[in-house]
């Protein structure tokens, strides 16, 4: 699989997918480095995932196209928490400008990673330019923000915002947060100085391609002004989601990628939009029609370091088809054009 | 409001319709056209204006009525291009759960090679997009297949879209252009074939070919002649045109599998000497050469026999019923050979057609493969059949000799009663019509019958009971015959209309009852309080009840009651 070999590439997500991540820890390959922007500069960067119990959302209700919680561990104890970080360290050293700690929950829930945990963590990583943690807005409050910058003043709270359209993030993926949350835990997180990225998700179901694609440029002009950098998160086909469900009933597909590069091109001068198009090339994955595909993933990727729209060269014939699917998808009444 | 779609004319569950569109009446089964129309339907799915439009995108959701609106939408039904199961379920479920009158959108679907399917399934209107979007994948589509576009450089199409260029060797973006110009006009082409294949009564014969270039359609056909009551319910009980039968699939074609179902449910039980006879490439069989000679070899010996015609893919024809369709209009291919499905088939037809009847002894002047299917069905039965051809040829004069031989010897041996052979007709056909018994109650004091064949008629002596008559060759009752008939069995085959009194023709909102047992071309009692009338059905029973529009009986007489 593409995302256990690509180590030194940039991956600021890699192995999301369910079976690649699944994959990935079979291997026993929790932590991999890359490359990443750090304030316009290229920088190398190291990922580690934690194994925590898993998201309080996921356990609750969960989300339409997340299936993380399968990877979760609902016996972890604190310990092993930190014993992953610290022998991840041990392999790769210290010596990364960005660290990126994954626990595919929410890393400021104490129920999730235990204050103590969290603390020692942040503390061991005070030297590192930039740490990535990850959390839904409810446990960014002022008092967490409060003690997190006391260990590490160089945090950025990832949210998962996905859309700035409340009736999306709630009616198609279940999100179980509003808008006014996000800009809420984003004023919070400034006024501590922590630094905001938003993630948004590309074609969330019940959407043709073209609502995902104005949906994703509308939610990046209304997200940005409440986040220091953008990420793109193209959908992909995880196992045991709703997603999945209706992708084997045939009534979900990933997003193109062209949508993507579109995307990506008409956001370009309002944000900073980064985006790894995980899975990408794959029916489970966002994806062309199989001729191109390798070549627009890596001019996404290019484009993502650069953020600059040259990256984007590429052309193919399948890009009549993709225009065509952008204007006439809605008549076929709730099922994707092609596959 | 008034309805804006109304059928017109009927081939199984196909549907020849208008609908009143844009100002205009859209003759379906059709397709729209432009992005405009597209836009414009979808607005009518939001906001409800000149047409009520529904979409169904879930059909696991129970319902509890029938959904009425003018156009019906199948949503989301390109998810179905790969799954014959997931298709015929949803179209099935669909047409089963709205009204009559509305008509069937499949949007995102059609070809030229699956619409004419689509359409024999019940669907009215289609559209362009799986055209377009074929195009962009590189396919030139035809009624017949697709073919992807760099398996052939030059189009061999001679339409106006292909004509004179090559293909090959344009940019992308005009090799689209052709390309779509090409499929757009192919479907079209395609739908008026079906309309005009649904006119003629012929587009089960066009569906069974064109299915052949794709094994998820030869799948669909297959499907859905699994769904026998869906399309029997639908189903005309005549047609003029003639049946083909070229293929396996024809052995389930819902005509034929009514046609046996009704030999051994609806006709008289018979007993006596049965004689069976292999079918003739000209109907009705009394009219070949290979019958004329038989059957004026016997000449008199034949009022004392009872005769049933052996063949493929209908099975069993007793002699009355070789005037009824499809026994009356069929063809198939004949090399002499038979395949297992029809043997099997025709097997389990005899089998079942000698137990259900009481007869004697069975005498079979028959040969090749007839008389393997003969002997197996006996043998089944543990019944001895009484083989009267020698030398494989059922028209030689030893053959002949000896079936005459046999018929006398057996004649006396169990003396069975004489009969008037056009009488059998009368008969056949009353009980096969208008169900168990109905030969009984309309004839209940032999009739005289006159008439040459097959247009035989019976009286009681001055007033005329039953006619066959008509292009059908169906047996039309007289009011004399109706009032015998309700006389005796209360209900069925009749239509209750409102206080009004009939003239030409009944519509569908003039119905307040009707047998659901009724199908296209039956002939039907229509009556209210006052008056009695008999007429010739224009629509299923069930349908009458359920529609709002269209014509439902053409009357052809009327009575005070």
């Amino acid at each position: 699989m593409k995302t256990a070999r690509a180590s030194s590439r940039c991956y600021p997500r890699q192995a999301a997918s369910g079976a690649s991540r699944h994959r990935t820890r079979a291997n026993n390959r929790l932590a991999w480095t890359g490359w990443d922007l750090l304030n316009g500069e290229i920088v190398p960067s190291l990922t580690i995932l934690l194994t925590t119990k898993g998201c309080f959302w996921a356990r609750r209700d969960g989300c339409a196209m997340c299936g993380y919680i399968a990877d979760a561990n609902p016996d972890a104890q604190s310990s092993d928490i930190k014993k992953q970080l610290f022998e991840a360290l041990a392999l790769y050293g210290k010596a990364f400008k960005i660290v990126k700690l994954f626990t595919s929950g929410s890393f400021l829930d104490q129920e999730e990673v235990p204050v103590d945990v969290r603390d020692a963590i942040l503390a061991a990583l005070a030297d590192t330019p930039r740490v990535i943690v990850e959390s839904r807005p409810e446990f960014v409050t002022s008092e967490i923000c409060g003690d997190v910058v006391r260990f590490n003043r160089h945090v950025e709270v990832a949210i998962g915002l996905e859309t700035s359209n409340d009736q999306i993030r709630n009616g198609h993926i279940n999100k179980g947060f509003a808008f006014r949350d996000f800009v809420r835990a984003s004023k919070v997180a400034h006024s501590h100085g922590l630094t905001v990225k938003a993630y948004l998700l590309l074609k969330p179901p019940f959407l043709t391609e073209l609502e995902a694609m104005e949906d994703a440029i509308q939610s990046t002009h209304e997200a940005a002004p409440h986040a220091d950098t953008i990420s793109l998160n193209l959908c992909n086909v995880q196992k045991g989601t709703l997603v999945e469900a209706l992708w084997k009933k045939k009534l979900y597909r990933p997003p193109w990628l062209w949508t993507a590069v579109e995307v990506l091109k008409r956001v370009k001068p309002i944000a900073t939009v980064i985006c790894d198009p995980v899975g990408a090339g794959t029916a489970r994955g966002p994806h062309n029609c199989g001729k191109c595909d390798r070549q627009v993933i890596s001019e996404i990727k290019e484009f993502s370091l650069s953020q600059d729209c040259a990256s984007f060269t590429a052309t193919c014939a399948d890009q009549l088809l993709w225009k065509y699917v952008l204007e006439f998808e809605k008549f076929s009444y709730g099922a994707p054009l092609v596959p | 409001m008034a309805r804006q779609f109304e059928v017109t004319r009927r081939d199984g569950a196909a549907r020849l319709g208008t609908l009143r569109w844009q100002g205009q009446e859209l003759a379906t089964p059709s397709s729209f056209e432009s992005k405009e129309e597209l836009e414009f339907l979808n607005a009518l799915t939001i906001h409800k204006a000149e047409l009520d439009v529904a979409v169904i995108t879930n059909l696991e959701e129970p319902r509890t009525e029938r959904i009425d609106a003018d156009v019906v939408i199948l949503g989301g039904a390109v998810r179905f291009s790969d799954d014959p199961r997931g298709l015929t379920k949803a179209l099935i479920g669909v047409r089963e759960s709205t009204n009559p009158d509305s008509a069937l959108y499949v949007p995102a679907l059609a070809t030229p090679n699956n619409v004419s399917l689509l359409v024999y399934a019940g669907v009215d209107l289609v559209d362009p997009i799986m055209a377009e979007v074929k195009a962009r994948e590189g396919y030139l589509l035809f009624a017949e297949g697709e073919r992807q576009f760099d398996a052939i450089s030059r189009s061999h199409c001679l339409c106006d879209a292909c004509s004179g260029v090559n293909v090959a060797e344009l940019p992308p973006e005009q090799r689209v252009t052709i390309l779509s110009a090409h499929n757009r006009q192919a479907l079209k082409a395609e739908l008026r074939v079906t309309r005009e294949n649904i006119e003629r009564g012929t587009l089960r014969d066009l569906v069974e070919g064109r299915c052949r270039a794709a094994p998820m359609l030869t799948a669909l056909l297959r499907l859905l002649d699994e769904e026998h009551s869906y399309f029997e319910r639908r189903s005309p009980i005549v047609r003029t045109a003639t049946l083909l039968a070229c293929s396996q699939e024809s052995l389930n074609r819902p005509e034929i599998l009514r046609f046996g179902e009704r030999v051994i449910e609806r006709l008289n039980k018979r007993d006596g000497i049965l004689l069976l006879l292999p079918c003739s490439a000209r109907k009705p069989y009394s009219r070949s050469r290979s019958h004329r000679t038989i059957l004026k070899r016997l000449d008199n010996l034949r009022q004392f026999l009872h005769e049933a015609i052996v063949t493929s893919p209908i099975g069993i024809v007793p002699r009355g019923l070789e005037i009824m369709y499809p026994a009356s209009n069929y063809d198939i291919p004949v090399t002499g050979k038979w395949t297992c499905d029809e043997s099997e088939w025709v097997i389990g037809r005899l089998t079942q057609y000698l137990e259900a009847n009481a007869f004697d002894t069975v005498v079979a002047h028959v040969s090749g493969p007839y008389r393997e299917v003969c002997d197996e069905a006996a043998a089944a039965l543990g019944v001895d059949l009484i083989h009267t051809v020698e030398d494989e040829n059922i028209l030689s004069s030893d053959s002949l000799q000896r079936l005459c031989a046999v018929a006398q010897e057996l004649i006396a041996e169990f003396s069975p009663k004489r009969r008037d052979l056009r009488f059998d007709y009368l008969q056949d056909l009353a009980d096969y019509e208008f169900g168990p018994h109905a030969s009984t109650a309309i004839f209940a004091e032999s009739p005289k019958v006159r008439g040459l064949f097959p247009t035989y008629y019976a009286s009681d002596g001055r007033t005329r009971i039953a006619t066959i008559a008509g292009k059908y060759c169906t047996l039309a009752l007289t009011i004399e015959g109706a009032r015998r008939y309700l006389g005796a069995i209360e209900n069925r085959y009749c239509v209750r209309i409102d206080d009004f009194v009939p003239k030409g023709t009944v519509f569908a909102i003039g119905v307040l009852n009707a047998d659901p047992e009724i199908r296209p071309f039956d002939e039907v009692i229509v009556l209210n309080d006052h008056v009695i009338a008999v007429g010739r059905a224009l629509m299923s029973g069930w349908e009458m009840q359920a529609s709002k529009r269209g014509a439902a009986v053409a009357v052809r007489h009327v009575e005070a009651r």
